[in-house]
């Protein structure tokens, strides 16, 4: 396979490899926001994140992968695991290896999320906040299309969704569907210790 | 006890609407997964071709050093045609110095 080929693959799964992470923070948004309307229920919402983001994973991977095989940059496995050891763009590409580690985390921890509790599982997924802008720093930094039209389209296409989510999540605070039946709940336990 | 059947049919109707609508959102979900699938794969064909296109490189070693071979050549003729330009004016300052 020629070098060059396995160097466009890199540069076209890490593009892909941003969309899907967007779209995948942006579902995840959409879901804390308890978003639905008759023809998309909730459960399409986090079905889809979920799938999205293991998809997301699968091409995070070639894109890696892609990088380290070829020869021309012979960056190495250690520089794909351990963030800052790489010789070639060390910061850049250690904020990529940071991404992508927090990234499995927060895939690993989902998957077993009955295991590790809830509590637990919510705090380690407050990390996908500081993972995609990281990812977007690393392809600011040492991607060799930045400053490409098409690059700068899909980055700012990218940051608009998810700034526009995020602002959304902020404004709009997630509805309670449960909130009366905690209240009535609580007012009941309360009378009974009274009692 | 008539109305009392009318409910039930009622709910049964009901459930049968979620159950249909549970199962048209699973399909599309299933669907719209598979779409954004193929998509992202024809999306690595693509922005990679996009990316050849727009920063092609060569062969892998080869890409840097044509590119400064080529700034080199056109460094050393800029300095060459300056460097004759430079005689000429020395010649006429000679003609200056005689006249004064």
């Amino acid at each position: 396979m020629p070098d060059t080929v396995l160097w466009y693959t890199t540069r076209g799964a890490g593009a892909v490899s941003l969309a899907l992470l967007s779209a995948v923070v942006v579902l995840g948004v959409m879901s804390s926001l308890r978003f639905e309307v008759p023809s998309w229920p909730r459960f399409l919402t986090t079905g889809l994140h979920r799938n999205l983001s293991l998809t997301a994973v699968v091409f995070l991977a070639l894109h890696i992968v892609t990088a380290v095989v070829d020869p021309f940059t012979h960056l190495g496995w250690l520089a794909a695991v351990v963030p800052f050891s790489s010789y070639y763009r060390t910061f850049w590409l250690g904020l990529g290896v940071i991404a992508f580690e927090l990234l499995i985390a927060i895939t690993v921890t989902s998957l077993v999320r009955g295991l590790i509790g809830l509590s637990a599982w919510r705090a380690i997924h407050w990390l996908s906040y500081a993972s995609w802008p990281i990812a977007v720093l690393h392809g600011f930094g040492t991607g060799t299309d930045t400053l490409s039209t098409w690059m700068l389209a899909i980055d700012g296409v990218c940051i608009a969704a998810v700034a526009g989510s995020v602002a959304a999540r902020l404004m709009f605070r997630s509805p309670d569907p449960l909130a009366a039946d905690r209240a009535r709940f609580r007012e009941r336990v309360s009378r009974k210790v009274v009692k | 006890m008539q109305g009392a059947k009318v409910e039930i049919m009622e709910n049964k109707n009901t459930t049968a609407k979620r159950i249909q609508a549970r199962n048209a959102a699973t399909r599309m979900l299933n669907r719209l997964t598979a779409g954004l699938a193929f998509g992202a794969v024809a999306g690595v064909g693509i922005l990679g071709a996009v990316s050849a296109y727009t920063i092609p490189g060569t062969a892998a070693t080869t890409s840097g050093a044509t590119a400064s071979t080529s700034t080199s050549t056109s460094t050393s003729t800029g300095l060459q045609s300056s460097s004759s330009s430079v005689g000429s004016s020395s010649s006429s300052g000679v003609a200056v110095s005689g006249g004064s």
